[in-house]
């Protein structure tokens, strides 16, 4: 007959071989291996302060014969300490999910039972195939005072414990980003960026639950973001952008009245559209690369000394206009 | 079968909704600025679970989604007219207890009561234009609730403004549903049916 053992990291463990006698002559395997006599007390086997990679199958055999006479598998794990729960509903006002883990691994196999009452009604929360860690309920009311309590227990064979959380319909709800986040530059506007996404399409009912959204921008260069709050529509125009600065954009979303913001969307890059470089400037443009920004934030010197534009030469001997004009007016002084 | 809505009643029904959705968005606002304030004041815990209270309308409600208009407007009106008395209550007994030194919750009581009023015009006017007729309220109203203790008004108090908090949230979520345009007939969904 084959077993399955199970004990706890750091244990002392005695294994019997099956019916045999104290005194009788055996021989004991750890997956396949010999184990020294030395941890033998008569037929018994002695494992001392167990650890994880003594998990394996261990067998006794008669001494002459090799008859096997016992098998076991020892599997080393330890009791599940407090499991952390988490309930979300991405997808108001269907229902929401609740999932869970572990803080550590038990190395042995878990099992998890979920209980979650509404006011005095126990409700079912179905059991996802994928994730395994994961169930979800559907809201038989809605806009109810009365709050859920979630229980999670986990029991394995070297113990049990559990967590609860507590909440109303409200607070758990936080939908998933924005998706298809797209920025583009605006052809002719150097300073102007157009982003659209689209809701999530978890989100089962925007028009009746309607979505508001949170743009974040930076250029790549600089660490501060800018915020914009939309309460509606699914695009935004930056105006304010740095000519030829290459842009970080995010997008988040939360119901327009209750719950909390959604994580960041994934970011998209852009930089605004700029003029093509010409090899010939004029008076203006100058003026115009060497004027202070408008903007609320300035970019660091080092970056507005050489703009694309006022760049003349090319290869190893690309002089910057304002650069250039220095070095002449110096020159004609000294001439 | 009602007709279909002619276009001049589908935009007055758009506008009143729009203007409902924003009125129930500050309501609600207000009414958890006051919920804070009221907490503090009244010394209560805020979280301290409050038990169904007698009198007051319940926002929770099971298959919402399956609503007709009318029965989001009827529902809705009903509830706010019993708010309008129980805000009114709330007021003359937070006067009694603590005369001039709460003024200032006194003043936020008075300020939702006045929008929780508008609101429940606002609502008639919904059900005027759908020719529902609107109900009419109770006489003389049912009859004074036994007189409670200084505590237990605090926690109906406390019931009664969250409940309303509720309410305010799924106000606005029914009239999202009163403006959309019905795909087949162009009224509004669940109002184009026999009286």
């Amino acid at each position: 007959d084959s077993h399955i053992q199970y004990e706890r990291v750091g244990a002392d463990v005695t294994m019997k071989c099956g019916s045999m006698d104290w005194d009788a002559a055996v021989t004991w395997t750890a997956n396949g291996t010999d184990i020294d006599e030395s941890h033998l007390n008569g037929s018994y086997l002695i494992l001392k302060n167990v650890d994880l990679s003594q998990s394996g199958q261990y067998s006794c055999y008669e001494g002459s014969s090799w008859h096997l006479k016992y098998q076991t598998y020892l599997k080393v794990g330890t009791p599940p300490k407090e499991p952390v729960l988490m309930c979300r509903s991405n997808n108001y006002p269907k229902g929401f999910y609740c999932s869970w883990h572990l803080p550590t691994p038990t190395y042995i196999p878990n099992t998890f039972n979920i209980s979650v009452i509404h006011g005095t009604k126990d409700m079912v929360c179905e059991k996802d195939a994928v994730p395994k860690n994961r169930c979800h309920i559907r809201y038989l009311q809605l806009f109810s005072t009365v709050k859920y309590k979630v229980t999670l227990t986990v029991t394995n064979a070297l113990g049990k414990n559990y967590t609860a959380v507590t909440f109303d319909e409200f607070a758990i709800v936080k939908p998933d980003p924005p998706e298809s986040v797209v920025a583009k530059p605006v052809p002719n506007n150097p300073r102007r960026l157009e982003v659209s996404w689209q809701n999530p399409s978890s989100w089962p009912d925007p028009e009746s639950f309607p979505l508001k959204f949170f743009l974040r921008y930076r250029p790549l260069i600089l660490d501060q973001w800018q915020h914009v709050e939309l309460s509606d529509g699914t695009s935004h125009t930056i105006t304010d952008a740095y000519a030829g600065k290459e842009y970080i954009i995010q997008v988040a979303a939360k119901d327009n009245d209750i719950g909390t913001w959604s994580d960041w969307s994934v970011a998209v890059h852009a930089t605004p559209w700029t003029e093509e470089p010409k090899h010939l400037t004029t008076e203006a443009q100058i003026t115009e690369t060497t004027s202070t920004s408008t903007s609320s934030f300035m970019a660091p010197p080092t970056t507005k000394i050489c703009d694309k534009g006022a760049v003349v030469g090319s290869g190893a001997v690309a002089v910057c206009w304002t650069a250039g004009l220095v070095v002449a007016a110096y020159s004609v002084l000294f001439i | 079968m009602a007709a279909a809505d002619s276009p001049s009643t589908a935009l007055r029904r758009r506008d009143l909704c729009s203007r409902g959705i924003r009125l129930a968005g500050k309501m609600r606002a207000d009414v958890v600025d006051l919920l804070d304030t009221y907490v503090e004041q009244q010394g209560l815990d805020a979280s301290a679970t409050v038990a169904a209270v007698e009198g007051v309308p319940l926002a929770a409600v099971e298959r919402w989604d399956e609503q007709t208009g009318t029965q989001r407007l009827l529902e809705n009106l009903a509830a706010y007219r019993a708010f309008r008395a129980l805000l009114a209550q709330m007021l003359e007994e937070q006067r009694e207890q603590l005369g001039e030194a709460d003024a200032g919750l006194g003043r936020a009581l008075a300020a939702v009561l006045l929008q929780v009023s508008a609101f429940a015009y606002h609502l008639e006017e919904l059900l005027r234009l759908e020719s529902r007729g609107v109900p009419g309220e109770e006489g003389d109203g049912p009859p004074p609730p036994p007189r409670l203790s200084l505590f237990e008004q605090k926690l109906r108090g406390l019931g009664v403004l969250r409940e309303l908090a509720q309410w305010a949230v799924r106000s606005a979520r029914d009239l999202r549903q009163l403006a959309k345009p019905s795909p087949a007939t162009g009224t509004a969904p669940g109002l184009a049916e026999s009286p």
